[in-house]
């Protein structure tokens, strides 16, 4: 999409009126253009340096190191080359457990975020406009919950000894009243946790495609109706490929979203580490740097996940340049 | 889907109808239960267990009360309000300068900057407390709540940023350069000029900022040490952790702090909506 | 027009901010004003502000210092004290679990206090070598905690129970319980709870781990002995369905929390917890006691002999008044009323005594068993990074859920224990 970005013509053709146009002020008026956008952008970099690339390069520099308690205090380093990589990539513990608790998990989390996310879409569409914002003020309720209070709502959903699950599967005689755990077990454990992420998470994908899907004429949609398509083949022969840089986009970022899920899990029974089946990647590396004290072995888990998310980004990136979409 | 049901025989009309209200109703009843459950919870003077929270026979505000008076939400609402409203601030502010700066100007790095703006959003916050913690440390701000507040205004710019930058594209021009013909110099162009003009995307972009700092969890838990300094999330678990089995306790508390981003959200909608989608989707 | 709205909003939120970091950060700027910060561990404890308040009304009256007690949940308090430690933002003076004093200290972060205590011939000895690293002492032991079996005297009596004297007849006891009380939990099996695992460790002749002659750590935890103990422990759940499924991530914090609400029958608790929870709950009174935890064949298991030191931090900038602090705290009318306040056990010989005669059916059975049956972890400044890892509590969850044989998750833990303590961890 083009933008009007401000080439602003040369000085002269801005006003033949204008008495100032001296040639000192124009050169002056040149190189303020040229330092203007550096000048507004500088405060932004900064921050953006100091406070997130600064930190990223030192999580880097940490995890080539043995930095334990004592490390931070005195402040002296302990550098141990690869060893902390060397450790981690043959800890079965990486393979079996943290990788697919982060990387299946957000799968099926995308999965059902992206799907749920695309079919309320369309239903919004066919709605009347009136009840189109009633529902999309109420889908807005399941996006406000904060991630904390949301994840404690479904820890009491699904409290094992009184919660709604237990009561409700019991009645109906499914489970007996010794209940079930389902923080224990790590299927269920990541069960609630991804219903958790697509409950939270579907709303922006509802309503960012929605917002694509409203961007398409009606006429390709009549002329695929005259070509004889039904519903399902406008759906894949119109539909899709006229938004498809909005799937892509809302993909992409939601797998960036549920690769870094935190609190969701940390706040769960058992999920801030006493129960070393469930953690995934961040709450790993929260758990060995803040409760075990090693720091540069949980810096080396973060670069891997950081890693692992760099390459999405790539993908994400490529999305959205193939379409032109920055220029 | 709408062509299909103008030509469609009666009968299969209402039959289309009734399938779109069943899909409603049940996309209502997923989105809306949990808070509905927090709220009855909440409100329900025995929830012992699940099915008494459910319809709470016997309403009370006593969990609320009790949250305020034992709880010490108020200092976190308190602390919460102000780390938020300092990140809004903050980052609306420098977000808008580089969004004009990146989107008014052609100068050379500029895609260079908009793809490190768009890169560092997907660094794991979990990748970086490790070293902000020892930053923050070596900078005397764990504990402080300015210090947790200028994190976040970092955390929340380059989606500010993103976003901005759609609304400031989208003013024409022409608007500028009038500004120009009648004499205004840059400065004052871009305070009377551009600046009420992307007003409604300051809006959502600091209703992003307001949520981020709002609801943010590791770094606020990784921070803040003093429980008097503590924001709502992480004083939300440490009210859990005393009161493990009083859910109606445990759900009036977050009753408390989910309303506050819920008016917000409710609140600014369509801007949101619009703001995020130019912001995200149309680049 | 717009620009005018926008800017008085600006104002006003700027305005509003100001506002709020005039109250929000109002006791950030330090100034001349002494203050102390002193973290003390609740969660199990009873309501224990308005005791601090009135120390510190005191000890303002005595010093002009003002005291900041914040209390910190036994949960979260390991994390929270390393992430101080590691940011620096340490308290003053706080009341640290004895099995984290030489980890402490070992960090440089409690400072140095054996020549302000002197003689610690009055203290109890196991409390005085938990808080000794290096002979130097590094914490004043403020009170004792024991664990035994607490019990609700009103269902024992129902069903014609008595105080089991053997492994045996505590699980008898408890499966009549199970089949009588349909809504009660016989006998809860928490997974979060180390030391409700360590009796029956203990007690089969298990151990975590002891120094061999050259230092080295051997962890004893996949010993056969250890094994039988964790099988019963584990099995009381497993096998015999006495505790719940949700148990299975319990801490000890939910024991109580459950125990309070009536749905618990007996349970491993601590010398402190009775008087919590009958103000918790009133409608307990009289009808709650507790035994000693019985061995395998009779007699006593050991239980932790835990409890707590008051430690003054490095960090402190003013260690002479931390110190007085401390004094203040330990002293025998504090002590006293403390121990009192709390039924913690006190951490002075003289005081203890009088505890071990009382005939009080929620105080004799602790201190029988911290006099006959108390036991220690392993002093070292590497167990509390193994305390750190939840090597026990993972072992005791990963076999309650089934997701381990008790052979696996036994050999795992002596791995992790000993990598841990052996510093290749």
């Amino acid at each position: 999409m083009a933008r009007p970005v401000l080439t602003r013509p040369a000085a002269p053709a801005a006003g033949p009126g204008g008495p100032r146009p001296a040639p000192s002020r124009r050169l002056s008026a040149r190189t303020r253009r040229l330092v203007r956008p550096w000048a507004l952008l500088a405060p932004a970099l900064l921050a953006i340096g100091v406070l997130l690339m600064y930190p990223l390069a030192r999580v880097v520099w940490l995890s080539f190191q043995d930095y334990g308690l004592d490390n931070v205090v005195s402040g002296q380093p302990d550098y141990n080359g690869l060893d902390n990589y060397v450790e981690l990539l043959t800890d079965p513990y990486l393979w079996t457990v943290a990788l697919p608790n982060t990387a299946v998990f957000a799968v099926f989390a995308v999965g059902g975020t992206v799907v749920l996310g695309t079919l309320i879409a369309l239903l919004l569409r066919s709605l009347s406009p009136l009840w189109r914002t009633v529902v999309t003020g109420c889908i807005m309720v399941a996006w406000a919950m904060p991630a904390v209070t949301s994840t404690y709502v479904w820890i009491w959903i699904f409290d094992v000894d009184r919660g709604l699950v237990f009561q409700a599967l019991h009645a109906l005689g499914l489970i007996g009243p010794e209940g079930f755990n389902w923080f224990t077990e790590r299927l269920t454990f990541y069960a609630i946790v991804t219903l958790n992420i697509v409950h939270h998470g579907f709303p922006f994908v509802a309503v960012t495609v929605l917002a694509g899907l409203l961007t398409i004429p009606r006429e390709l949609h009549e002329a695929a109706l005259l070509d004889g398509a039904n519903a399902w083949q406008r759906f894949w022969r119109v539909t899709v490929p006229t938004i498809r840089p909005v799937f892509a986009v809302v993909t992409i970022l939601s797998t960036i979203w549920d690769f870094k899920v935190f609190a969701q899990v940390y706040l769960m029974p058992g999920g801030a580490g006493s129960n070393a089946e469930v953690l995934n990647f961040g709450v790993w590396s929260y758990v060995r740097s803040f409760s075990q004290q090693s720091y540069g072995l949980g810096s080396a888990i973060a670069v891997l996940l950081t890693l692992m998310l760099l390459a999405i980004t790539i993908v994400y990136l490529r999305a959205l340049f193939r379409d032109e979409e920055l220029r | 889907m709408t062509a299909t049901t103008d030509r469609a025989p009666s009968g299969r009309r209402t039959a289309v109808a009734f399938g779109k209200g069943a899909a409603v109703a049940a996309v209502l009843l997923f989105t809306l239960f949990p808070a509905y459950f927090m709220l009855s919870s909440a409100l329900s003077r025995r929830s012992g267990s699940g099915t008494d929270a459910l319809f709470p026979a016997d309403p009370t505000l006593d969990h609320f009360v009790g949250v305020f008076t034992r709880g010490g939400f108020l200092t976190y609402l308190g602390n919460s309000l102000f780390v938020a409203l300092l990140t809004v601030v903050g980052s609306s502010l420098l977000a808008l300068f580089a969004a004009v700066a990146v989107a008014r100007f052609r100068f050379r790095l500029r895609t260079t900057v908009l793809v490190m703006v768009l890169v560092i959003q997907m660094v794991p916050l979990e990748a970086l407390v490790i070293s902000l913690f020892l930053l923050a440390r070596d900078l005397n701000m764990l504990n402080s709540l300015w210090g947790l507040a200028l994190v976040y205004v970092a955390l929340s710019l380059p989606f500010a940023i993103w976003m901005l930058r759609g609304f400031v594209a989208a003013v024409p021009a022409e608007v500028e350069e009038a500004a120009y013909i009648d004499g205004a110099s840059w400065g004052r162009m871009f305070w009377s000029v551009l600046f009420p003009l992307v007003a409604p995307g300051l809006v959502a972009t600091s209703i992003f900022s307001f949520i981020t700092a709002w609801n943010e969890f590791i770094l606020a838990l990784t921070f803040m040490n003093d429980g008097e300094k503590y924001t709502v999330a992480v004083g939300l678990r440490q009210f859990f952790g005393q009161n493990t089995t009083d859910w109606g306790a445990v759900m009036a508390a977050s009753t408390i702090i989910t309303l506050p981003v819920m008016a917000f959200f409710l609140f600014v909608q369509r801007g949101l909506v619009s703001g995020l989608v130019s912001g995200a989707v149309k680049g | 027009m717009g620009q005018k709205r926008i800017l008085s909003a600006t104002a006003a939120s700027t305005a509003l901010i100001l506002a709020l970091s005039a109250c929000a950060g109002g006791d950030s700027s330090g100034g001349g004003e002494r203050t102390l910060d002193v973290w003390i561990m609740e969660g199990t404890h009873p309501d224990a502000s308005a005791f601090f308040d009135e120390v510190a009304a005191d000890f303002e009256e005595r010093t002009g210092a003002t005291v900041n007690v914040e209390f910190i949940p036994w949960a979260d308090a390991h994390d929270k004290f390393v992430t101080a430690i590691a940011g620096d933002t340490m308290p003053d003076v706080a009341e640290v679990g004895t099995t984290w004093t030489p980890e402490f200290a070992q960090a440089g972060a409690l400072a140095d206090i054996t020549d302000r205590v002197g003689d610690t011939s009055a203290y109890v000895p196991g409390l005085i070598e938990a808080g000794t690293v290096e002979d130097r002492l590094y914490g004043v032991p403020w009170h004792a905690a024991v664990r035994a079996v607490l019990y609700r005297t009103d269902v024992f009596e129902e069903h014609g129970l008595e105080e089991p004297r053997d492994w045996e007849q505590l699980r008898e006891a408890a499966l009549t319980i199970k089949d009588a009380e349909e809504d009660m939990i016989a006998f809860p099996v928490p997974g979060g709870a180390e030391y409700s695992l360590l009796p029956f460790v203990w007690g089969a002749g298990g151990d975590i781990a002891e120094q061999g002659d050259d230092g080295t750590w051997t962890s004893g935890i996949d010993s056969p002995q250890a094994r039988e103990g964790i099988t019963f422990f584990t099995d009381l759940a497993l096998k015999d369905g006495l505790s719940s499924t949700g148990a299975a991530t319990w801490l000890e914090t939910d024991v109580q929390d459950n125990f309070v609400d009536g749905k618990v029958a007996m349970a491993i608790s601590g010398s402190w917890t009775p008087k919590a929870i009958l103000e918790a709950n009133p409608d307990l009174e009289g009808r709650v006691a507790a035994f000693p935890i019985p061995g395998p064949e009779g007699g006593h298991s050991p239980s932790f002999l835990g409890g707590s030191h008051l430690s003054v931090f490095n960090g402190s900038e003013d260690q002479d008044l931390a110190w007085e602090y401390v004094q203040l705290l330990t002293s025998d009318e504090y002590a006293r009323r403390w121990t009192e306040e709390t039924t913690y056990l006190p951490g002075k010989q003289e005081q203890l005594a009088r505890y071990a005669e009382s005939e009080d059916p929620l105080i004799r059975p602790f201190a029988v068993q911290m006099s006959q049956a108390g036991r220690g972890v392993p002093v070292t400044p590497a167990y509390g990074k193994v305390q750190g890892q939840k090597v026990l509590q993972t072992m005791v969850q990963s076999i309650l859920s089934g997701d381990a044989s008790v052979e696996e998750a036994s050999a795992t833990a002596a791995e992790t224990i000993e990598k841990t303590l052996n510093g290749d961890g």
